[in-house]
């Protein structure tokens, strides 16, 4: 993720950028345009091409709109996307999963970098009150709400009482999940430093654990609830523990691999993270271990049991300006726009009832646990978006309780839409406000050093 | 796992290997300069040998392979008009693109009457064929003269003629190839005329390249600077392939204007280290996708067509032992048939416009000539810089140093 950029950028910057993001569109467009029926074997490769300088371009033609990058990474595959302009199409979509693959071990070793146990022990008071109180807070006042507005949801209106709470304790348990890439990307974009980005960074990541156990949980009571006849079991929970301990094992071995080559060998880090991001995920998935938690792990014991952590984040780093671009254009992309035009209405109050609760849990926790104000204040703005792991979760909802999980999953992809498109706005905002993002405001910095005299 | 997840794992580790050979712990010289070893360790994984790459898991790269072209096509062209801290020689870069436009069309001609008694192709594809081998032969590697300038410490006029015709002659099989593009019938723009689809196979890359150039001298952050030359890039690549152009002339057309650009020697910077991590895989896949299954007299053709090659490079050369390669006999000639990768990837980028026996032929012709290259080259060329009183001993200090590192790509480049 690029940098935070400079503010003023003259007009006929803006002109360039502007002239080639409609070229990139013109062209492509032309292109659909004449040959509507060609199957090109480079279709993916192009779309990698367009979603990459769209979403590039339109991050910074935003920036004076003072949006994240985010935003416009998403809204170039959103724009280019199967939904609109129809440049990039679904099987291509598909075809750029591995990317996310890619992009998640790097968000994830990213995160287990930035967490120093230093910093985590200034925080730990914070960070159990936060998560305790905001998990069972969300959790419980989210269900509560899915229950009282079934009436209007249209799948759960003629649901019994029973199946009906077993509905509303898997929402509840889905309003608690968070978006660690769109942290990831707003800190590394803004590169804020100070309580509030120390606290958000820290809640995510650990919530990311959290939320695992939560939703096993929350499956485990929902099953009898739901399916007639079904009891409880905690058979997920045998299999979760195996997963949990597994990937924290896995992920310290890795660790300390990585962190001997960079101090022996430290050098070709892209291609080592490309290997990794592929190669080791397919591994890791392979003998059924959570591959963001491993390395989540990995990155973690790089930066508290070597001194290479700071190499490592800036390979991480340097990768991700293009694999996080394509990233969120991916994800913008897939956004289902129809779906959303559907369930606007019902998805848009329960995102704003999450992000309700969300704040009054943050603020109450944050009183409890003594936090800064800063934390007080705005300790809730980076908890709000949510993405991957969320839709990961509504399919395997969809897919323990076929009843009902597939008008489920539209409603958990509308209100993640919401969620991703308002959160990252949202968290920008709090770090500019606290001035956490502008401590860390870096000098325009060229693209390439400045032409040497001619000879 | 899954077979691809491996394969990709081979690939980077043969990437990897790429990055350390332009790496500060290369050895000058180190490896052959065509990358044949990668070529001939492809064919032994691939299907006629081991078949540890099979076809079908091959070609699953092929995307990938096809980009690979591309991006070769560019970084040979950003570093096409300058060698680092001068202009290449007009003069002998003249020469090095009227050798490989008289090799092209010498080869092209050959194969073209040759056809009818030993190919069998017909129509477009005899003309396809002849080209397509005219295009992969009219290239010199600039990695085999620089292979042998800096393993044996050459300097003088003979030694940057070589460097500077063989890097000029690389301009030839992209030009072939996109007059082969256009030429070839259907498409996506089948009511555009022959120029008209030449014009917009270079307008199009030389736009996209404009774009890039404009973009990279504004004040883009540095790690944006990537994200605009691979979306540039791929679209370019992409739209190309789509409208049935050639890929690898519209992305020298991009290189081209990069290399014009006010910041060509940071994009060179840029871009050159990337050359050995992405050749060596593509040569490895190239290697695989040989198939010797072709009917008897596709095989004489191709033969043939190699002869014909080392025919007209012996002739050239001896008709260059008047002017600047006195005194070197055949040699001279022998010294420029080196080919590499770039070959290797214009019959690539072939295929994607002629498909079957046609482009196995092609691929087959870029390869055996390769290895022929491979023998007769360098030694050819050290034995002609020997005759012109050019060689001087290396300190084996010198013998360290990286012969393509980024820094020595801004400061100074000596040859290749």
């Amino acid at each position: 993720m690029s940098g935070h950029g400079s503010a003023q950028k003259g007009l006929a910057t803006r002109a360039v950028q502007l002239l080639a993001l409609a070229t990139s569109f013109g062209v492509l467009f032309a292109l659909t345009k004449l040959t509507p029926e060609l199957e090109s074997r480079l279709g993916t490769m192009t779309a990698i091409g367009f979603l990459v300088l769209a979403g590039t371009l339109l991050s910074e033609l935003l920036e004076p709109l003072r949006l994240p990058h985010l935003s416009g990474y998403l809204l170039a595959g959103i724009i280019g996307g199967p939904y609109v302009l129809h440049l990039v199409d679904h099987a291509t979509v598909k075809e750029l999963s591995p990317v996310n693959t890619l992009a998640l071990a790097l968000i994830a070793l990213a995160g287990g970098v930035e967490l120093r146990v230093s910093t985590l022990r200034s925080v730990a008071k914070s960070l159990t009150y936060a998560s305790l109180i905001q998990t069972f807070g969300v959790l419980i006042s989210m269900a509560s709400v899915f229950l009282l507005l079934a009436r209007f949801i249209p799948f759960a209106k003629n649901l019994e009482l029973r199946p009906l709470l077993g509905v509303a304790l898997l929402w509840g348990a889905l309003s608690v999940t968070r978006s660690p890439s769109a942290c990831m990307g707003i800190l590394s974009q803004t590169r804020a430093k100070g309580p509030l980005a120390t606290f958000s960074l820290g809640f995510i990541m650990l919530s990311d654990m959290v939320v695992v156990v939560v939703l096993a949980t929350a499956i485990m009571f929902a099953r009898p609830l739901i399916t007639a006849g079904a009891a409880i079991s905690i058979d997920d929970f045998n299999v979760l523990g195996r997963e949990i301990l597994g990937s924290i094992s896995m992920g310290t071995t890795l660790g300390l691999l990585l962190a001997i080559y960079l101090r022996l060998v430290g050098s070709q880090l892209v291609l080592v993270l490309l290997a990794l991001g592929f190669g080791v995920t397919a591994a890791l998935k392979y003998v059924q271990v959570d591959p963001l938690l491993t390395f989540m792990t990995a990155g973690f014991v790089v930066q508290n049991l070597s001194n290479q952590g700071e190499k490592l984040l800036q390979a991480v780093e340097q990768m991700g300006s293009v694999v996080f671009v394509l990233f969120f254009a991916t994800a913008g992309a897939e956004l289902d726009v129809p779906l959303l035009k559907q369930a606007w209405a019902i998805a848009l109050l329960l995102c704003f009832l999450r992000s309700f609760f969300t704040l009054i849990f943050s603020r109450f926790s944050s009183r409890i646990a003594g936090d800064p104000p800063v934390v007080r204040k705005w300790g809730w703005s980076g908890l709000v978006s949510q993405a991957g792991l969320a839709l990961g979760l509504g399919i395997v909802v969809e897919g323990a309780f076929p009843g009902i999980g597939t008008p489920f999953r539209s409603l958990v992809i509308a209100a993640v839409a919401i969620n991703e498109m308002i959160g990252p706005v949202l968290f920008k905002l709090a770090l500019d406000r606290t001035r956490e993002s502008s401590s860390a405001e870096p000098v325009a910095r060229p693209s390439l050093p400045p032409p040497e005299p001619a000879h | 796992m899954s077979d691809g997840i491996w394969l990709l794992l081979g690939l980077l580790l043969l990437a990897y290997l790429g990055s350390n050979l332009v790496g500060g712990r290369a050895i000058r010289g180190f490896g052959l300069p065509s990358g044949s070893e990668y070529l001939v360790l492809g064919f032994a994984l691939g299907p006629h040998v081991l078949d540890v790459l099979g076809r079908s898991l091959a070609h699953t790269f092929e995307p990938v392979v096809l980009v690979g072209t591309g991006w070769l096509s560019l970084v040979v062209a950003v570093g096409y008009v300058r060698v680092a801290d001068r202009w290449i020689n007009p003069g002998r870069a003249a020469v090095g693109v009227l050798l490989g436009l008289l090799t092209c069309a010498a080869v092209t001609a050959a194969v073209y009457y040759l056809e009818p008694s030993f190919g069998g192709f017909q129509g477009f594809r005899r003309i396809a064929v002849a080209l397509g081998m005219g295009a992969c032969a009219s290239a010199t590697t600039r990695h085999s003269v620089r292979w042998v300038v800096e393993r044996h410490g050459a300097s003088g006029p003979l030694a940057d003629f070589a460097a500077d015709a063989a890097r000029a002659s690389s301009m030839v099989p992209p030009l072939a190839l996109t007059l082969l593009f256009a030429l070839a019938p259907g498409g996506a723009l089948p009511t555009i005329p022959i120029l008209g689809r030449i014009g917009i196979t270079l307008g199009l890359g030389a736009g996209l390249g404009l774009i890039a150039a404009l973009l990279l001298g504004r004040d883009f952050r540095r790690d944006e600077s990537w994200g605009v030359l691979l979306g540039t890039g791929l679209l370019t690549v992409g739209a190309a392939d789509r409208a049935g152009l050639s890929l690898l002339g519209a992305m020298f057309a991009m290189g081209l204007v990069l290399a014009a650009s006010r910041h060509r020697l940071e994009i060179k910077a840029m871009l050159t280290p990337t050359e050995k991590p992405v050749l060596l895989p593509v040569t490895l896949l190239a290697g695989a996708y040989v198939n010797l299954k072709l009917p008897t007299v596709v095989l004489t053709l191709v033969g043939l067509a190699v002869l014909v090659k080392l025919a007209v490079r012996v002739i050239l050369g001896m008709a260059l032992g008047a002017g600047p390669a006195r005194g070197t006999g055949a040699d001279f000639g022998l010294s420029m048939l080196a080919s590499g990768g770039f070959s290797i990837a214009a019959a690539l980028a072939f295929s994607t416009r002629v498909p079957g026996v046609a482009s196995d032929a092609v691929l087959l012709f870029a390869v055996v000539s390769t290895v022929l290259g491979e023998w007769l080259s360098p030694a050819a060329l050290r034995r002609s810089l020997g005759r012109a009183g050019e060689l001087h001993a290396v300190a084996p200090e010198d013998m360290g140093r990286p012969s393509d590192a980024p820094e020595s790509l801004v400061s100074r480049e000596s040859h290749g």
